[in-house]
């Protein structure tokens, strides 16, 4: 049996992992809601928000600046995202396009791929680790390293502006009604143009808030994107596609999961757990613990 | 020159598959104008073409003088056009008052404008007032329908498109929306266009009717012109293809 400061060490591992899956999964959930498509290169925008972490911390802001690192690295990925979404997504809405999410999901794996490759043509294969000063946070028994504390802490702030963004701004409100009827939107006069710009810009951008905070963690290489965006989709099953409380819920329950197990079996199949929820939750909720019956963000 | 002046408009939602087939339509200013006619006339089309929601093949739609065939929906409200479609058109998990304030969008900077028609469309509407925290989707069929309505009235459109605002309600209920349209155009002076099935009510309350068949005008004129039985004729002959 764990001691209880080792149990205790993992709960805590898994809910900081948990709320920046968690990060992740609403980016993937945020896009869908509004414009009814899964973007299968979220990965890479994490991916992306790491090397840019990376670089401004190494070549431009220094390790003590690393949290700059952090808003520049987002609000970039924000940029990237507002110039890919007229070209690559958008032509999805326009015309006679038939087959949407057949085309979402072309374009989208078509877009990891080459993000993926572009990755690796600059930057090669290596592991590269954006250094910080944090020095291991001490909680009575319990010790965190520094940089997950942090990572943890900007996931939280993360989701709270995403939050406080959605619920208190007149673009929110726009994004939450796009979300529920997207005619209603249109006929109050919004561009849903650049409303579906803007969701997607948000939505990348939080993918590369998780991959700059988990770039010193995780390490930086070009398909360091895929088991956060795994996890992103376990937490989306779990919760059900389109929501975004059950987004926060479930990957709370997931991180748990997966640290719970991980101390009362074996650490080893901690990647397993996830998976063996989400089977689990298939065949009981098929459509997650939100899904369907209430959609909205 | 009209107010709004459809010429020789063809469109449709496939590639080959016209729904409105070189449809021509005026309304004057302030007019009240019915456009009724069987199922599958391409109405509804015609509204969404003239918002800019569908944009058509074929001819032109202009508003005051402006040519607005090609434009945007979000452009087209900015002139001063509401669009009611049919069903309820609101966002069911937002509150009463968030659906309001969408309609708001186009005035959104200026807080204290919104405020003063938020406050005017609760003396109006009393029962959207005492229901503004309420989610929509916890309104009646009835309510839903006024905060659709009340929602394109925040923004006091020049010309409101109305579809199908009484389909499925109880028939108390649509004549309270029939008298509510009725007291907006005689209130504001506001050219509404409304397509409805209910024949006989649309064009009691019009000043002006046409009568769409297969994407087609079959026949306008002022209302009073619109009998029962002229209109029963018109839909049989429309029907057979006379």
């Amino acid at each position: 049996m764990p001691s209880a400061d080792l149990f205790l060490q993992y709960i805590v591992a898994g809910m900081m992992l948990g709320a920046l899956y968690t990060v992740m999964a609403l980016g993937i959930t945020f896009i869908y809601s509004i414009m009814k498509m899964i973007n299968w290169s979220m990965g890479e925008f994490y991916m992306i928000g790491s090397y840019l972490q990376y670089i401004f911390v190494i070549y431009v802001l220094g390790v003590k600046y690393w949290y700059l690192g952090v808003l520049v690295s987002a609000v970039s990925v924000f940029i990237l995202g507002c110039i890919l979404e007229p070209v690559v997504i958008r032509p999805m809405f326009g015309g006679f396009v038939e087959r949407r999410t057949e085309y979402a999901t072309v374009v989208t794996i078509a877009l990891m791929l080459a993000l993926r490759s572009a990755a690796y043509v600059l930057g090669g294969p290596y592991q590269r680790n954006p250094q910080t000063n944090l020095p291991r946070l001490t909680l009575g028994e319990l010790t965190i390293p520094g940089e997950r504390a942090v990572a943890f802490a900007g996931a939280i702030i993360a989701i709270a502006l995403f939050y406080g963004f959605l619920r208190f701004t007149w673009f929110g409100l726009a994004l939450r009604a796009a979300a529920q009827n997207r005619v209603a939107i249109q006929t109050a006069g919004v561009n849903i143009r650049r409303l579906d710009q803007l969701a997607f810009g948000i939505g990348v951008a939080l993918a590369g808030v998780a991959g700059a905070l988990l770039a010193p963690v995780f390490l930086v290489y070009p398909t360091n994107g895929a088991i956060t965006t795994m996890k992103g989709f376990e937490i989306i099953i779990i919760a059900g596609l389109g929501s975004i409380p059950g987004a926060l819920l479930g990957g709370l329950i997931l991180g748990l999961v997966e640290a719970l197990c991980s101390v009362l079996l074996s650490p080893g199949f901690q990647h397993a757990y996830g998976f063996l929820l989400v089977l689990a939750l298939l065949l009981v909720r098929p459509y997650g613990l939100f899904g369907e019956r209430e959609r909205e963000v | 020159m009209s107010y709004l002046d459809v010429h020789e408009v063809t469109a449709g939602y496939q590639p080959g598959i016209d729904v409105l087939q070189g449809l021509s339509l005026q309304a004057e200013s302030g007019a009240f104008v019915a456009i009724i006619g069987p199922n599958g006339a391409g109405k509804s089309t015609l509204l969404r073409t003239i918002f800019g929601l569908l944009h058509p093949h074929r001819g032109r739609i202009t508003l005051d003088g402006l040519d607005i065939t090609m434009q945007s929906p979000h452009k087209i409200k900015q002139l001063g056009v509401g669009f009611i479609p049919q069903g309820i058109n609101i966002a069911p998990h937002l509150t009463v008052e968030e659906n309001l304030k969408l309609g708001a969008w186009t005035f959104r900077s200026n807080a204290r404008l919104v405020r003063q028609r938020l406050d005017e469309i609760y003396t109006r509407f009393p029962v959207l007032a005492e229901r503004r925290r309420v989610r929509a989707t916890e309104l009646s069929g009835g309510q839903a329908r006024l905060l659709s309505i009340a929602r394109e009235l925040m923004s006091e459109p020049c010309l409101l498109l109305v579809d199908e605002p009484t389909a499925g309600l109880a028939p108390h209920l649509a004549e309270h929306i029939y008298e509510l349209l009725s007291s907006i155009h005689q209130r504001s002076g506001s050219t509404i266009v409304l397509v409805d099935q209910h024949m006989e009510a649309a064009i009691a309350i019009a000043d002006y009717v046409y009568l769409l068949a297969l994407g087609q005008i079959k026949a306008h004129g002022p209302s009073e012109t619109f009998t029962p039985t002229r209109v029963r004729e018109l839909i049989q002959a429309s029907l057979l293809g006379v």
